[in-house]
């Protein structure tokens, strides 16, 4: 009750002479009362005192740091009474007022201070997601605010709270500026941390931060296959060891991999995968003639694998090639793989035609059954003779001077 | 030739068909065309925002040594942009009670405190109009995640006028130091705890410039063939340069150039307009000529929102030509007395009362005047402007008496004729007015006036001009025929009579 009272108590002031002390711009000439009290707690009742001078109550001018306004007095006995509204006592902040009366207006400043307590913690975190080893971070800003939605004052303790695997820390931040922050470092390895904060009893919700490995170190390749047959069908698997950054982190989920082949004739063949639990997989089909592969990987610009060396063996020796039906149609085949089985169906066969020397004509089928067959019709390649080239699996045969009729 | 009338009708009739048919398909082409302008594909989604420049205080950011995370320049001038909006916006609503815009600059629970002042205010028919003419933020933290950050604003020079009823109760002056808390939100630098640290009443002390050696024997310049248009398209230096060289040798040593405010740009100054102003300034100078530097001519609205624009404009002239050899005074504004009964005396007062403390605050080696139009108003400000300038249209006769009046209102500041001048203008719209003999008669006399009361002079105007733009004078024949001839010389290039009493003898 007691301390009510000290709250609200109109502070009542005789403004003489010497007024000069309590903030004011000018020398008050005539007797005027005014409260001494130039600070207030925020969200108290603020009443300003003046000597009645005349009939009609002059204005009060006041302004905080949102706005300004007009006061109406109220003439109690002898005395003016401006009190001022609620919007402007519940912010912080310095007040300023003017007595629009005299010639010489009497001026002043009332202080609202922060209250000692705290409602709410308004809590920003971020980058919400940082890298693990020590260097990366993220921060933490609280802005505690009162029950008036005021800032607290200047050197408020707020606690920050964190937790990361094993470890659970508490670190006192001082508010300055209206605000407190906390930069809070990476640990060396990757997880979750949670952060929390409190003040005057006031806890925050709480934060999540993603610590994320860093980025990843070179790492290793294999290669896994049914058979080392080039046939065209089969598939060969890439797989990368568990990728890692160098503090032992398994790299993220869906870190993307592309795997690099460059063949026997330097040509280069591509294919890519994202890693699950650091290890990235890839595919890709068999060759369909011998050739000789060499494999590595990278994580772009960040980190690349060892180089392993492939061989695939060459799976149809040789194959028979019969001209029918007025040579018109050449059957190739059987094509048979390294077991003499029929190959399976879709190995590529291709059918040069030339006309003397030059290149008149590409064919291209796909074996079906362990043959492809070539039909030359008439009306594209007339009565006349010609030169043939067949390709498959890596081989070729050429037949020359064939008459078509 | 009933046949021939026929092929008369024939013809017409055919023609007007054709003339009808084509007029309707233009028509309906012009408006099938309009329907199908729609939106524009670039317009759709509103990506393209016009900058409109409504709040330009002056602005001078501490150099950034902040807290977190280092700023770079554009996030500075978005947060920049957004403060100032939210000032723009913040007066606006006390300007008219209204809360349009607040909920863009600030946020949920900051607006509210906003709003709570507007309902008070409008519950007791209080408005407030407030600009700012100055701030010094330091940007004091930035976040790490770029979308917190804390600003102290020092010494903002706050100018409010209260209105309770619509009558005005306070005009005041402030000196603020606020603290601000903004959020990124919605790509809006939004206002989230807004604390005024530090207040004090504002008065700019300025420096008086020492005016003893002022001694002005000038005229007011246009030339004659692009008068109210001097920066334009026909801008010649040689011509001015000849006009120069005629006043300088007439006995004449300074002249008044006016700078029209939205000829030169309004808020952002056209550098080809300032670079045609330098080189008269050269013209002057070459012919040893002083010049007075009129500002804001033709500028009419004073309203309290528009005065930071005012100020940059005056900004941008005032520090491109305050090193210039041949500027010898500013004049704030034309004749801003006739503007009272418009936008009301204690507004237009304010405004010249803030301009002179700006030109003063950026140039403390030129004396600054206001060229009143009257004797009754130059005792206006007279105790903020170096020398008093007024100009005097009215019969020689009460001359004496208004002077010395004058010199008792006004002891201790020299007093400068600004304008006066007699039309020669005797014809149609007034058949009975003055000879050129008389105008001779008229600057006769002016100068004998002069010397016995000892003032300085500038007198209306070189030329006669031929064309008068409607701005001056309106559209009126009378006036625009008196106003044409003014000048010492003639539409043709003569010299009139006049020209003998140019200058002292």
């Amino acid at each position: 009750m007691q301390i009510k009272k000290t709250h609200i108590i109109p502070l009542i002031l005789i403004l003489l002479s010497g007024f000069a002390v309590a903030q004011q711009h000018e020398q008050a000439s005539t007797n005027a009362s005014v409260t001494t009290q130039t600070k207030y707690e925020v969200g108290s009742s603020i009443v300003l005192k003046f000597p009645a001078t005349k009939a009609v109550a002059p204005l009060l001018y006041c302004s905080n740091s949102y706005g300004s306004t007009l006061i109406s007095g109220d003439r109690k006995n002898q005395e003016l009474h401006y009190k001022i509204p609620n919007n402007i006592s519940k912010k912080t902040g310095v007040i300023n007022w003017q007595l629009l009366d005299t010639k010489t207006p009497i001026s002043g400043n009332i202080y609202i201070t922060p209250k000692a307590e705290v409602a709410t913690m308004e809590t920003y975190i971020g980058p919400p997601s940082i890298e693990a080893g020590g260097t990366d971070y993220t921060m933490l800003v609280v802005i505690p605010t009162d029950s008036l939605d005021n800032p607290v004052p200047n050197n408020t303790t707020v606690n920050a709270n964190f937790q990361f695997l094993d470890s659970e820390e508490k670190e006192t931040i001082l508010t300055n500026n209206l605000i407190a922050f906390k930069n809070i470092n990476s640990k060396k390895e990757s997880g979750r941390m949670l952060v929390s904060s409190e003040s005057l009893g006031i806890n925050s919700k709480e934060f999540t931060i993603n610590v994320s490995a860093a980025i990843p170190t070179d790492f290793s390749i294999s290669a896994t296959r049914p058979h080392d047959y080039a046939d065209g069908n089969q598939i060969t698997t890439f797989s990368t060891s568990i990728i890692k950054d160098r503090l032992n982190n398994i790299v993220s989920d869906g870190t993307f991999v592309t795997f690099i082949i460059t063949n026997a004739e330097n040509n280069i063949l591509k294919t890519t995968g994202t890693t699950i639990n650091g290890v990235a997989t890839s595919k890709i089909i068999h060759p369909d003639f011998k050739d000789q592969w060499r494999i590595s990987a990278f994580v772009d610009g960040m980190a690349e694998s060892n180089t392993i060396t492939l061989h695939y063996k060459q799976v149809i020796e040789d194959f028979e090639v019969s001209f029918l039906n007025n040579n018109r149609t050449i059957r190739v085949g059987p094509l048979q793989s390294f077991m003499k089985q029929m190959i399976p169906d879709g190995l590529q066969v291709k059918l040069k035609v030339f006309k003397g020397d030059t290149l008149f004509k590409t064919l291209t089928k796909t074996s079906f059954n362990g043959y492809a067959n070539f039909s030359l019709k008439p009306a594209i390649f007339e009565n006349e003779t010609y030169n043939f080239q067949l390709e498959t699996a890596g081989k070729t045969k050429v037949f020359k001077s064939k008459k078509l009729w | 030739m009933v046949g021939f009338n026929k092929n008369i009708m024939r013809t017409i009739l055919l023609a007007s068909y054709i003339i009808l048919i084509g007029l309707i398909i233009t028509g309906i082409s012009a408006l099938f065309s309009y329907l199908n302008t729609g939106a524009d594909r670039s317009s759709m989604l509103h990506t393209e925002i016009q900058k409109v420049e409504q709040y330009l205080p002056k602005l001078n950011w501490e150099p950034l040594q902040n807290e977190g995370r280092p700023m770079d320049s554009e996030n500075l001038n978005a947060l920049q942009n957004d403060y100032l909006d939210a000032w723009y916006v913040k007066q606006i609503a006390y300007k008219t009670n209204k809360i349009a815009g607040i909920k863009d600059y600030y946020t949920d629970s900051a607006r509210l405190n906003l709003y709570d002042f507007i309902a008070l205010n409008k519950a007791k028919n209080i408005t407030i109009e407030a600009t700012t003419l100055q701030h010094n933020p330091t940007l004091e933290f930035f976040s790490e995640d770029g979308q917190l950050a804390v600003i102290t604003d020092r010494n903002v020079i706050e100018y409010k006028r209260v209105y309770k009823d619509e009558t005005l109760v306070l005009e005041t002056n402030e000196l603020s130091t606020y603290k601000i808390v903004f959020l990124l939100e919605d790509g809006f630098w939004r206002i989230r705890h807004l604390v005024k640290e530090h207040t004090e009443i504002y008065k700019p002390e300025n420096k008086m410039v020492n005016t003893d050696s002022l001694n002005i024997k000038g005229i007011n310049y246009y030339p004659q063939a692009t008068p109210w248009n001097m920066y334009g398209d026909d801008f010649s230096k040689d011509t001015i340069s000849k006009d120069f060289k005629i006043i300088k040798d007439a006995g004449l040593n300074a002249v008044r150039l006016f700078v029209q405010y939205e000829d030169f740009g309004k808020a952002s100054v056209e550098y080809k307009k300032l670079e045609k102003l330098k080189h008269t300034l050269d013209a002057a100078e070459e012919q040893q000529l002083k010049v007075v530097l009129t500002l804001f001519d033709f500028y009419g609205d004073y309203s309290v929102l528009n005065w930071t624009l005012n100020q940059k404009h005056a900004t941008t002239i005032v520090n491109s030509v305050k090193n210039h050899n041949a500027l010898l005074a500013w004049d704030i504004k034309n004749e801003p007395n006739l503007d009272f009964k418009s936008r009301g005396k204690d507004l237009v007062i304010a405004w010249v009362d803030h301009m002179i403390d700006l030109v003063k605050s950026l140039d403390d080696k030129h004396p600054v005047t206001v060229g009143w139009s009257n004797t009754e108003s130059a005792s206006i400000l007279k105790d903020k402007v170096d020398f008093i300038s007024f100009h005097y249209y009215e019969d020689l006769s009460d001359f004496d008496e208004a002077i010395n009046k004058m010199k008792t209102e006004i002891p201790n500041k020299p007093l400068v004729l600004q304008e006066f001048g007699l039309s020669s203008y005797r014809g149609i719209w007034n058949p009975f007015g003055n000879s050129e003999n008389d105008q001779m008669a008229y600057y006769k006399l002016a100068q004998e006036k002069f010397k016995t009361h000892n003032l300085q002079f500038m007198s209306w105007t070189l030329y006669d001009f031929t064309e008068i733009p409607k701005e001056v004078v309106g559209r009126l024949p009378w006036r625009k025929r008196a106003q044409e001839h003014f000048g010492f010389i003639n539409q043709n290039g003569e010299t009139k009579p006049a020209f003998t009493y140019i200058s002292t003898l």
